[in-house]
């Protein structure tokens, strides 16, 4: 600890900590609760920085619509000091893995200024291989203290991961694409040609993944430059100390929330239809969560084993996701956020696969697990848990092809939402993306249309795919697309059809979605499922999306709800008669007493009422 | 000639006239009026001393249009669209921008679904026409809509920013058969690609078109009714003004119109001081504003969620870009469940207000612990108007702060001051270093109510070594709208490769705009012609505005084009890729018409006796110094200040600390050297 430091800190300008207000700290440093409050606000602003700059200069919809990327700062322990807010929530806190392995790869003294690793391999990082990490260890006086990060998903890394990424039936990860091993591809600044040039050659849209390196590696430069005034302004044992206090309090605010929660074990269950490999044979989830005092503990044993189809990972994101939710959804992350946070999952677990498990769909059941730990949690903060939400990473639209005219390869890429659940004062929003996707926008069909040769035919909301329930869940949607040019679809099916998104004390659940197609010759849509489906021109596909399920029994919802929904015809009055038992005149008013009196037969006929869904057994 | 500027607040509403040939400024103040916003306009008229009738230009923002959305007070609106499209006004994109919020809300539509009608047509990303519009089922549409009862309708096309025929005809249609409906087509009010936001905009303007109108044509008559007789311009949200009828066509333009005047005035101020790069910073009684002007130009937005980014109405109309954070005089001190100290965002507001106010506000704000250290006076508060209660300040500051944080009640108060400082420095480093721009290159301008009290340590935050408290800090929004210029702004989506762009339809589509911003213009003498291109690299979304000369355009310079984009992206990114293609998507034109400059006088000089102290705690926490206390008003030009010192003037007062050294320019304003910045 220098002496010089400190007196930094006080920044000694005379406006501001002029008081001895000071509480002791580690480091030996006293931090003032000003100078506390300034790097706590300082820190994220940096991290939220680099991907502002980041999506702005990006060259690949997955990073500047789909914000499939993280930025972040982590010291060399591997504890997280800040991550951008807003982007995709399943790389939250996922980074340390990655700086645990670095350190023992290199050593503390086999990094210096100027270096740029990159990163993918799936035996650390655990997701597919397009989410490539680049970063660059930050010096402070000579002194290694943390590292600047950038995660974010590569139109393409080789093999067959062109786009959203390689389908389940990739069988390892040589196949996928390119495994980087914590490459240097700058030594002190210096390119390694060689390295650059085998990436160069072996992915598909090298200016486009080359561009977002630069983009990456400029966001680090950036969030150096920033740490670099902060430690002039406070020095350095005055910041590693208020880093310390805020991982500290960050816990403390965590604990806060959990200690309110009744002791006791929660639990639940859910399922994929398939591994996309294994037809037919469901993919168990089991979430089991421990509440004792502050601490939680979540343990995912009970979810499946490893497959021979790639929608493993090596992750804590469906554990983690779940408990930022519940304990602190607004407030930045950082290495406290998780301090009090037990995660079980044994190797050879699906979320703990062990290389060279093939990953290439890894995030698929995220989603799920993370409801799952929702839902089982239902009965202890009921006022804070929706019912099940569509629970999967959007309705992915892509099809791709050459256009004949311009001769260039294209891609049409986009993530429709699905119907979230109902909650305890509201209905479920509707077309939204999941629970472990933030900011990601759908693709305009007006930018659609101008960029390739396809021709949206709607985008529409599906009448009555919301779960019934005192309070509905949000409706899916139908995107109906025609293709002017021939090409390849991907139908990646979605897979919980036989475990639809669940209804929550006594709501009914929501409707599935799924991929339908129409040939140019037929005049049925029908279902469909598979990677790179051959279409000529002028076949239409529907990607749709399902709804949420709803949050209380369908028979207390009120009435005037129902005509409303009738009205907007987000509900049929068919299943405002079948489904909430409300009666109405063909001019939408209410027969209260013909509506009473069907709500008494249904209940009285129904021993428990109405249908319970099948997977809400957490609840 | 006398012009007058009338700007409506949430509380106020501002007043300030000048005529030029008396040399004379006149400024009056009157609680705002919700129920009755002309009422008001007229009071604070009378209370001016203006005649009407003497009034050559009357310049007026207002807050109808914004409160409108977000009162939800507008009209039964109605909106026509593509077939297949009805619903992409309520996904939107989709997107949850608190990615962590299990609890979130979406926007709440405006329309209701049963008054959203899909009609057959299709126009393509070409312009070509795919299906001819069913004009029969526009008709069926048109009288389902009558029978309704809307009383506006929203007319927004896929694609009717490249071709707007369909759009045109089926707007021809629904105003025959609802004569009295207000009608916005989409292509008119944004001719931009990207359907749901041009969607948004186009029910928020036809939502708010009537009610906005209304106001205008009473304002008109009752101004007519006192004798006013000259020319009536309205502020709109990209720092220019326009006329009454434009604003009746176009009312999302004004959704800003209030927040803008100050950083116009920062501007042209500025520039009168040979300032070209100016930070404008507003504090009042809830948020503090940040914008960045630079070579005498605001900053503009393309546009911005009215509500916020995660649940907000986006108004893609061209704005001037404004930060805005939670931390005004009101804002509220406390301590969150681990017993960190937070500054804001909530606020006391007008009501209560700070526990000093005796308004019966109990929690601590940023003025109590103004008041606290001394820096306002409580027997001087608002000229004396309004007695502080200092004692409770204290009270409030040490109950809810000082004891729990083991401090006393100045440690706490200065804790509190330097939070809500830091907060404020990140407001103001988002409008410059995150753009890539260097503040220490900028001057700032305080204004509002809380602005001079803390802009000098604000700029020693980071290191801005000038600041300029302004005349009228506290009216300074209604200043700025005295030497606002006419502006209007047009926007067309061109997409094309720029090398291969055809230069020649691409000034064919600037002459369309130049023929509508001229239908509209009023000062169309010595009228300004800004033109940007909106570029990108090839596969990149976000573009950059690049400005571009008309001999450029009617030249083909795509090279020349190309050169400007790529410095200007390395200016904002640090690096740029000049072999990469660079693409095209939209050309932008503002038209500026010059309003007749305004003189103002040289400050007189007085001759005024040298201040009085009281102690002050400017510094240390701990120990109060015996601050000497100047009035702004005896202050003759060529004076100077050293700090530390309190310049007090009605509605607002300017800390000086050691080392500042202020002095007061012959126009008037406060021109200070910021000490120990580095």
């Amino acid at each position: 600890m220098s002496k010089a430091a400190i007196k930094n800190s006080k920044s000694a300008k005379g406006v501001r900590g002029e008081a001895s207000r000071q509480s002791s700290g580690r480091h030996g440093v006293r931090l003032d609760p000003v100078t506390l409050e300034v790097i706590r606000n300082a820190l994220p602003a940096i991290a939220n920085e680099m991907a502002a700059d980041l999506q702005r200069t990006s060259y690949n919809m997955m990073i500047y619509e789909v914000r499939d990327f993280c930025t972040a700062l982590v010291d060399p322990k591997g504890q997280l000091i800040s991550q951008n807010v807003g982007g995709v929530s399943h790389f939250v806190a996922d980074l340390g893995v990655v700086i645990i392995d670095g350190m023992k790869r290199y050593g503390e003294n086999g990094f210096a200024p100027g270096d740029v690793i990159i990163t993918n391999h799936q035996a650390v990082a655990g997701q597919h291989l397009n989410n490539v990490v680049i970063y660059m260890p930050y010096f402070y006086r000579g002194r290694l203290l943390m590292f600047a990060m950038v995660r974010a998903h590569w139109i393409d890394i080789g093999g067959t991961s062109t786009g959203f990424g390689a389908g389940p039936q990739v069988a390892d990860p040589w196949l996928e694409g390119l495994q980087l091993d914590q490459l240097k591809i700058y030594r002190k600044g210096e390119l390694d040609e060689t390295l650059y040039r085998v990436l160069k050659d072996n992915i598909r849209f090298p200016e486009s993944s080359l561009g977002d390196m630069k983009s990456q590696m400029a966001a680090c430069r950036l969030a150096a430059r920033r740490m670099d005034e902060l430690f002039e302004k406070y020095g350095q044992d005055t910041i590693l100390a208020a880093i310390d206090r805020i991982f500290d309090e960050t816990e403390r605010k965590c604990r806060n929330v959990v200690a309110q929660l009744p002791d006791g074990v929660y639990e639940a269950s859910a399922s994929i239809d398939d591994d996309g490999v294994r037809k037919g044979e469901p993919v168990p989830i089991h979430v089991k969560i421990t509440i004792q005092g502050s601490s939680m503990t979540i343990d995912l044993s009970g979810c499946s084993a490893e497959r021979k189809a790639a929608i493993n990972s090596r992750t804590l994101a469906g554990a983690r996701v779940a408990y930022k939710a519940l304990t602190g959804p607004l407030e930045p992350v950082n290495e406290g956020s998780f301090r009090a946070l037990k995660v079980i999952i044994p190797e050879g677990n699906i979320m703990m696969a062990r290389f060279p498990a093939p990953m290439a769909g890894w995030s698929a059941i995220v989603p799920t697990v993370v409801d799952c730990i929702v839902a089982a949690l239902a009965k202890a903060m009921p006022e804070r848990v929706p019912a099940g939400h569509h629970g999967l990473l959007g309705g992915a639209v892509v099809f791709f092809g050459l256009h004949p005219k311009t001769g260039r390869r294209f891609v049409v890429q986009s993530l429709e939402g699905g119907g979230w659940g109902g909650r305890p004062t509201e209905d479920g929003e509707s077309g939204t993306v999941s629970v472990c996707q933030g900011d990601v926008r759908n693709g305009s069909i007006e930018g659609i249309e101008l960029k390739c040769p396809v021709l949206v035919e709607s985008r529409a909301l599906r009448q009555d795919s919301c779960g019934a329930g005192k309070y509905r869940g949000g409706l899916g949607i139908d995107m109906r697309v025609r293709n002017l040019v021939e090409g390849h679809w991907n139908f990646e099916q979605t897979r919980r059809a036989l475990c639809p998104p669940w209804g929550l004390w006594g709501g009914m659940p929501g409707e599935p979605g799924g991929y339908l197609l129409r040939l140019p010759q037929e005049n049925e849509f029908r279902p469909l499922g598979g990677a790179r489906l051959p279409v000529p021109v002028g076949a239409s596909a529907i990607v749709r999306t399902g709804g949420g399920g709803g949050w209380g029994d369908p028979w207390e919802r009120d009435p005037a709800l129902v005509i409303n929904d009738v009205r907007e015809e987000f509900v049929s009055r068919k299943a405002a008669r079948e489904l909430y038992g409300v009666v109405l005149s063909d001019d939408l008013t209410l027969d209260a007493a013909a509506t009473e009196a069907l709500r008494r037969q249904m209940r009285a006929k129904s021993v428990r009422a109405p249908p319970q869904a099948r997977s809400s057994r957490g609840a | 000639m006398i012009a007058v500027a009338i700007d409506i607040g949430g509380t106020f509403t501002d007043l300030v006239g000048f005529d030029d040939k008396a040399g004379r400024f006149v400024d009056a103040k009157s609680l705002t009026t919700p129920h009755n916003l002309v009422q008001g306009i007229i009071d604070c008229l009378r209370q001016s001393g203006i005649e009407a009738s003497t009034v050559d230009e009357l310049i007026h923002g207002s807050t109808i249009a914004i409160n409108t959305l977000i009162e939800r007070t507008g009209a039964k609106t109605a909106l026509v669209v593509t077939a297949g499209t009805r619903d992409v006004y309520i996904i939107g994109r989709g997107n949850r921008p608190e990615a962590y919020n299990l609890l979130f809300h979406r926007h709440r539509p405006l329309v209701p679904r049963h008054l959203t009608r899909e009609v057959a047509e299709r126009v393509l990303a070409s312009g070509e026409i795919e299906a001819p519009l069913d004009r029969a089922g526009v008709e069926q549409v048109a009288r389902a809509l009558a029978e309704e009862g809307v009383e506006a309708v929203a007319i927004c096309f896929l694609h009717s920013y490249v071709n707007p025929t369909h759009e045109r005809a089926a707007g021809d249609i629904i105003r025959a058969a609802l004569p009295n409906a207000y009608l916005s087509l989409s292509h008119e009010i944004l001719r931009e690609y990207r359907e749901f936001e041009r969607t948004s905009t186009t029910v928020v303007n036809a939502y708010i078109g009537r009610k906005v109108g209304g106001y205008v044509r009473v304002l008109k008559s009752e101004l007519a009714g006192i004798g006013f007789a000259g020319d009536l311009s309205i502020m709109r949200s990209n720092g220019g003004v326009m006329t009454p009828e434009v604003a009746q066509e176009r009312p999302v333009a004004m959704m800003e119109s209030g927040p803008v005047g100050g950083i116009i005035a920062s501007a042209k101020v500025g520039e009168k001081l040979g300032y070209r790069n100016v930070i404008s910073f507003d504090m009042g009684g809830t948020t503090a504003k940040a914008s960045l002007i630079r070579d005498a130009e605001p900053t503009m937005a393309p546009g911005y969620h009215v509500g916020g980014y995660a649940s907000g109405h986006p108004v893609m109309v061209p704005m001037i870009d404004v930060v805005e954070i939670g931390a005004g005089g009101g804002s509220i001190a406390w301590r969150d469940d681990i017993g960190a100290l937070k500054v804001g965002p909530q606020s006391a507001g007008a009501d209560p207000g700070p526990i000093c106010y005796r308004g019966g506000g109990t929690e601590p704000t940023i003025t109590d612990a103004n008041v606290v250290l001394g820096r306002l006076d409580p027997n001087n508060f608002l000229g004396g108007t309004m007695q502080l209660d200092a004692d409770g300040a204290r009270r409030g500051i040490e109950e809810a702060i000082a004891k729990p944080l083991k401090m006393t009640a100045t440690q706490a108060a200065q804790a509190i001051i330097d939070i809500a400082v830091n907060k404020m420095s990140l407001c103001v480093r988002e409008v410059s270093v995150e753009k890539g721009y260097d503040p220490r290159d900028f001057v700032i301008f305080a204004s509002g109510g809380a602005g001079p009290l803390h802009v000098l340590a604000i700029a020693r935050e980071l290191h801005i070594p000038t600041v300029v408290v302004p005349l009228f800090p506290s009216h300074f929004s209604a200043l700025g709208m005295l030497l606002a210029d006419e502006r209007h702004d047009f926007i067309r989506t061109f997409y094309s490769d720029l090398a291969s762009a055809d230069f020649g339809k691409l000034i064919e589509v600037h002459e369309e705009m130049v023929a509508r911003a001229q239908a509209g213009l009023r000062h169309s003498k010595d009228a300004i012609q800004q033109v940007h291109l909106d570029l990108r690299y090839t596969g990149q979304e976000f573009t950059l505005a690049v400005p571009v000369t008309m001999a450029q355009l009617k030249n083909g310079d795509h090279r020349a084009i190309r050169t400007a984009f790529d410095r200007l992206y390395e200016q904002r990114y640090a690096h740029h890729s000049p072999d990469e293609p660079v693409e095209m998507l939209n050309i932008r034109l503002a038209v500026i018409g010059k309003r007749p400059k305004l003189t103002f006088p040289k400050k007189r000089s007085y001759r005024h006796p040298s201040a009085h102290s009281r102690p002050v705690y400017l510094g240390n926490a701990d120990k109060p110094l015996s601050c000497p206390i100047y009035a702004r008003e005896a202050l003759a030009a060529g004076r100077r200040i050293a700090g530390p010192a309190l310049i007090v003037e009605h509605g607002t007062t300017t800390v000086l600390y050691a080392g500042d050294r202020c002095r007061v320019a012959p126009s008037g304003e406060l021109i200070i050297a910021v000490g120990e910045s580095r």
